[in-house]
């Protein structure tokens, strides 16, 4: 729920509520006064026929006003003064209305009267309705109003809220490019938005220095790795070795090898993420291919794979060459390494789309997993799960997308080029 | 052939130098920015081996000083900053190759040769090797004086071969100079290669020069 939708239920609720009891209220203690006012009145009546009776020893006549009746009626017994609001059906209309009576007792010459004063209170029933209706009015207004200043005034407070928050989604890592949002005058946004601009620099910065870590951490490892590798090279032309050391020779050739490599990958992919390949040239992803199977060309014949290639003239794509070279490189070594013996790799270069389908036993992840780091295939421990984590890594960079599918035994990759890219 | 190796890491440099003497190279060792500095004033050397990140400085500007006082002397780069900028600028700088760390000391010891046989000979050199001979720059093997039909990585593995004679070559470094280091996995491949080479150096009427060492790799031996 929108923060302005649950402030307005709230709002229109209580306005509505007081608005109510505020009626209700101002109804009752209208009606009371008015009352009051007409009781005054009748009351001056009452010491007006007094006063005549005192003055005259007889009753002044009836009267039957609109607005007003004076009524004498002989009783046996003195009557008690009360006022009181009755209906009654009046002739004329036919319909009820109600009047404010005052009853009281009269002695002349030792009979009792009782009489009775009314006054209609039909105006005042009027005005409270004119008044009700009035109030009634003002509470509808005021919602409209309300909703207007809700609809537009406070869309308009927001704003700035917004941009932040567009900024805030727009605000990518990799980038590296600091929050920049503007000053609202407002002090809120102010301080949300110093807050936002505070922590998003503190993570850039903690994020360049884990990067940075990362890439150093790299460059330390290659090191000891390259004087292992030489001693052990040295080691090697020993010629009094038994069998066993060989053997052992061998593995740590072949550990030193993968932790070597494991570097360089976890490195080309910080410096993907760090933007170190930024310079892009056209480069004609055709040739590559064909240089790269070329290159592979044993590899391929020592599993009797059978090439199929369909490559065809395309634009150039607008993009780093080494990365590109990486691209195509791990996409046929993936083909090629997770091939079975007697298989296939078909290799389509067409307008915009690259495809590299190699058969190959069925996944044991979720296709979607394939392209996580150090997600590999349980039965290829030699396999470093990083190299379709780059090939990822580089789509990414230039808005390529890809995608994998598994038909009939065949494990496609494909890459698509926006046409942008092409010249 | 003398060789002025710079390089901070004792172990490293120590073994690099072990190695090349074993292949009748003279070498020489600077462990600084200041003695390297020095030792390329003051003397040619046919192959410097250049670390970049040096106590003292950067080896890319001892490359730097070296090509402005017209010294022709090959570099080699040797260096764990694996990375593009690096590459280029010593390349850009007059640097003749440029090898990442881990490398295999068989592959440096091709490098340098390769330097070597492009600065001295202007490439044109050929190796021998008892009977075989190798127009490195034609990319012609003959043997007996008969031409050799050979593939390109063929080729190659003769040539890194012959480069490394009476060394134990690994599988992995065979693999990775062939095909580049994506290769990983079973190299059981480079055998059927192995084979190939051999066959044919056998069917010219050549011994079988090459050696298979358990467990480790191949040597390519006269003996």
């Amino acid at each position: 729920m929108k923060l302005l939708a649950k402030y307005n239920r709230v709002n229109i609720l209580a306005t509505t509520i007081v608005f109510m009891i505020g009626g209700v209220c101002y109804y009752f203690i209208l009606h009371l006064v008015l009352i009051k006012q007409l009781d005054k009145d009748l009351r001056v009546e009452e010491q007006e026929i007094r006063d005549y009776v005192r003055a005259h020893n007889s009753l002044p006549d009836s009267a039957d006003y609109k607005d007003q009746q004076v009524s004498f009626e002989p009783v046996a017994e003195a009557v008690k003064r009360k006022f009181g609001s009755i209906d009654i059906l009046k002739k004329k209309d036919n319909e009820f209305i109600t009047i404010r009576r005052l009853i009281f007792p009269e002695h002349i010459s030792g009979v009792n009267y009782k009489v009775s004063v009314s006054k209609s209170q039909q105006e005042t029933e009027d005005l409270i309705q004119l008044i009700v209706s009035i109030t009634l009015a003002m509470v509808i207004l005021l919602l409209l109003v309300l909703f207007i200043i809700n609809r537009f005034v406070l869309n308009k407070l927001w704003l700035p809220f917004n941009n932040t928050l567009t900024q805030l989604r727009q605000f990518k890592l990799q980038s590296k490019k600091p929050l920049r949002l503007d000053d609202t005058g407002i002090n809120e946004f102010r301080e949300l938005n110093k807050a936002v601009t505070v922590m998003s620099n503190q993570v850039l910065k903690d994020y360049e220095s884990l990067k940075s870590f990362t890439e150093n951490a790299s460059h330390e490892i290659q090191t000891p790795l390259a004087v292992i590798n030489s001693k052990l090279e040295l080691l090697m032309q020993s010629e009094n070795f038994t069998e066993q050391q060989m053997n052992g020779v061998e593995t740590i050739q072949d550990e030193i090898r993968r932790l070597s490599r494991l570097n360089q990958s976890l490195l080309l992919l910080t410096k993907i993420d760090n933007r170190q390949f930024e310079e892009a040239e056209e480069v004609d992803l055709a040739k590559i291919i064909v240089r790269q199977l070329n290159n592979y060309e044993e590899l391929i014949a020592a599993k009797q794979i059978t090439l199929t290639q369909h490559i065809s003239e395309t634009p150039p794509v607008l993009m780093n060459e080494t990365l590109a070279a990486v691209l195509i490189t791990n996409l046929l070594t993936n083909a090629i390494k997770h091939n079975i013996d007697d298989g296939s790799i078909t290799v389509s270069l067409q307008q915009n789309q690259l495809s590299v389908s190699n058969t190959g036993n069925k996944l044991n992840c979720r296709p979607e997993e394939l392209f996580e780091r150090f997600k590999k295939d349980k039965h290829q421990t030699e396999s470093l799960g990083l190299g379709l984590s780059i090939v990822k890594k580089i789509c990414e960079q230039y808005n390529f997308s890809v995608s994998y599918s598994f038909m009939e035994g065949l494990h496609t990759l494909s890459i698509v080029f926006p046409s942008s890219t092409g010249l | 052939m003398k060789i002025l190796i710079i390089e901070d890491e004792k172990g490293l440099r120590e073994s690099i130098e072990t190695y090349l003497k074993t292949q009748d190279y003279i070498c020489e060792i600077a462990i600084d920015f200041n003695s390297a500095v020095e030792k390329t004033e003051l003397y040619d050397y046919d192959c410097i081996l250049l670390d970049i990140t040096l106590p003292g400085g950067s080896g890319l500007a001892i490359l730097k000083e070296l090509r402005a006082n017209d010294k022709m002397d090959g570099v080699l780069i040797i260096s764990a900053k694996n990375s593009i900028d690096d590459k280029v600028d010593g390349l850009m700088l007059g640097a003749d190759d440029y090898l990442a760390k881990p490398f295999h000391l068989s592959e440096l010891s091709a490098r340098v040769a390769a330097i070597i046989r492009r600065k001295k000979f202007g490439g044109s050199s050929s190796l021998h090797f008892n009977n075989i001979t190798i127009d490195v720059q034609a990319k012609v093997v003959t043997v007996n004086k008969e031409p050799l039909d050979l593939t390109k990585k063929e080729f190659d593995l003769l040539l890194y071969f012959i480069n490394n004679k009476e060394k134990v070559i690994s599988k992995n470094a065979i693999a990775e100079h062939l095909w580049g280091d994506e290769m990983s996995g079973n190299l059981d491949f480079i055998y059927t290669h192995i084979k190939n080479l051999r066959k044919k150096l056998v069917e010219a009427g050549e011994a079988d020069y090459i050696k298979t060492v358990y467990g480790m790799g191949y040597k390519f031996t006269g003996r």
